[in-house]
C-alpha cells in the first residue's frame, strides 16, 4: 500500500510536470541529430557506430534525470513526510526507483529505436536492442536512487552523482551495448544480455539498501 | 513529558530549537543522548505516534490539497474516506480547495495545508517547528484551538514559538535554549 502510493504520487508529479519525460527524449534527438553533421559520412559508417551511440545516448538521457529523484522532495520536506511515516527506507527507495522506471526508463527504452533508425541501425537488431534495454533501465533507475540519497543536500550535487556512479554503469554499457553489437555482426547476444541480467538482479538486492543508508546519513 | 502536555521550546536564533526539534522527531541521528518512548528506545514505536512538522512544510507542489492529503493519510497506513479529507480541509479553512494545486496557494494557506496532516492523522505526539509563522490572526486562533483541544484529549504538543502569549501561558513546560557562556577557543 505506501508502496503503491508513493508510486502513484511520483508518476502524477512527473506526469503533469512533462519536462521530466520528454527532456531526456530531446536530449537523445538533438545529439543524435549531429552525427551525420559532425561524421560526414553516409549510412555505413553510421551504421558502423550504432549500437554504441543508441545506448550511450540512452544512458546519458537517463543520467541527467536522476538527480532529481531524491532531490525535489528533500527540497520540499515530503521526504521528511514518508522518512517519518514509519516507512521501511528500502522500500521507499524502491518505490522512487520503480517511479523513476516508469517515468523515464520505459520511455528512454521506447525511444531507442527512432534513434536506432536514424542511425540506420541493421534491422536484425531492434529486437535485442529493446531487450538489453528492458534489462538496463531498471538499472539506471536503481542505481540513480543511490546516486540522489548521496548528493540530496549538496547544490549542483549533479555533476558529483554522474563521477560517483558513472563507474558502476560502465559494465552495463559494455554488456548492453555489447550485445546490440553482436547482433549486427549475425552473432548471438545471449551471453551478454545473461550477464546484463546478473547485473539487473546484483541492481535491484543491493541499491535499495544502499539508497536507504545514504537517506539516513543524509537527513539532518 | 505527560499525556495532555504542551511544551514551548523558546530561545534566539541559532540557539538550536530546530534541531532539538529534529532530533525529537527521529529524523536526525543523534549525536549523544537518547530518544526514550514508553520506556523504549524503539524508533517505530515512537514514528507511529507522532508527527513533526517542520519549516519545509512537505506539500508536493503540483499535487491538489487533496491529492497531498490523501497520499500522507496512504504513505501513513491511515485509511480516510474522500468525505474525511474535505472535512479535514474545511476545518483548515481550505474548503473550495481541494482540487487547488498547492503551489497556487498563499504561503499561509500551504501552511494550513501541511497544519491539517495533524487533524488527519490524529497521532499522539505533535511537533511543530515555529508553527505560528504565516499564518493569519484567523489561523493562528484556529491552531491555537486545535493545538488546545488536542491536549485537551490527552495529546501531547512540543512546538517552537517566539511571541505567542497566548501559547506561553497555555504551556506546561518552557524550554529556553541558550548559548553557551563562552566558546574556548584552543
Amino acid at each position: 500500500m505506501r508502496f503503491g502510493a508513493l508510486v502513484k504520487r511520483d508518476v502524477l508529479v512527473s506526469w503533469r510536470k512533462k519536462s521530466n519525460i520528454y527532456q531526456p527524449l530531446v536530449f537523445q534527438l538533438l545529439i543524435v541529430t549531429m552525427f551525420p553533421l559532425g561524421l560526414g559520412a553516409g549510412a555505413q559508417t553510421l551504421a558502423k557506430i550504432a549500437p554504441a551511440v543508441v545506448w550511450i545516448l540512452a544512458l546519458l538521457s537517463t543520467l541527467i534525470t536522476l538527480e532529481n529523484i531524491f532531490k525535489d522532495d528533500y527540497e520540499d520536506g515530503s521526504l521528511d513526510v514518508y522518512v517519518l511515516s514509519g516507512m521501511s527506507l528500502p522500500l521507499a527507495a524502491f518505490s522512487k526507483a520503480t517511479a523513476h522506471w516508469l517515468t523515464t526508463g520505459i520511455p528512454v527504452m521506447l525511444f531507442a529505436p527512432v534513434i536506432g533508425v536514424l542511425m540506420h541501425l541493421p534491422e536484425q537488431s531492434y529486437g535485442v536492442l529493446l531487450l538489453s534495454l528492458l534489462l538496463a533501465t531498471p538499472i539506471f533507475s536503481l542505481l540513480g536512487t543511490v546516486g540522489s540519497a548521496l548528493i540530496v543536500n549538496i547544490k549542483n550535487g549533479g555533476m558529483l552523482l554522474s563521477v560517483l556512479i558513472m563507474p558502476l554503469l560502465s559494465p552495463v554499457l559494455i554488456f548492453g551495448a555489447g550485445a546490440v553489437l553482436e547482433t549486427t555482426l549475425g552473432n548471438s547476444a545471449l551471453g551478454h544480455l545473461l550477464l546484463l541480467l546478473g547485473c539487473a538482479v546484483l541492481a535491484l538486492t543491493l541499491a535499495p539498501l544502499a539508497a536507504a543508508a545514504a537517506i539516513k546519513v543524509n537527513l539532518e | 513529558m505527560d499525556a495532555g502536555q504542551l511544551a514551548v521550546i523558546a530561545g534566539p536564533n541559532g540557539s538550536g530549537k530546530t534541531t532539538l526539534l529534529q532530533a525529537l522527531s527521529g529524523l536526525s541521528l543523534l549525536a549523544s543522548g537518547s530518544r526514550i518512548y514508553q520506556g523504549s528506545s524503539e524508533l517505530s514505536l515512537w514514528l507511529k505516534e507522532s508527527h513533526y512538522l517542520g519549516h519545509k512544510l512537505g506539500n508536493k507542489g503540483n499535487l491538489s490539497c487533496f491529492e497531498n492529503l490523501q497520499f500522507v493519510a496512504q504513505v501513513n497506513e491511515t485509511s480516510v474516506t474522500s468525505s474525511a479529507i474535505s472535512a479535514v480541509l474545511e476545518k483548515a479553512g481550505l474548503a473550495g480547495y481541494e482540487y487547488q494545486h498547492a503551489n497556487d496557494l498563499s504561503a499561509g494557506q500551504k501552511k494550513r495545508l501541511a497544519l491539517s496532516r495533524l487533524l488527519l492523522l490524529n497521532k499522539i505526539y505533535w511537533l511543530l517547528d515555529e508553527p505560528f509563522v504565516n499564518l493569519d490572526y484567523a489561523g493562528c486562533d484556529w491552531l491555537y484551538e486545535i493545538i488546545e483541544k488536542h491536549i485537551s484529549q490527552g495529546g501531547s504538543v512540543i512546538l517552537t514559538a517566539h511571541d505567542q502569549k497566548k501559547i506561553h501561558e497555555l504551556a506546561h513546560h518552557h524550554i529556553t535554549l541558550e548559548f553557551p557562556e563562552e566558546v574556548h577557543e584552543s
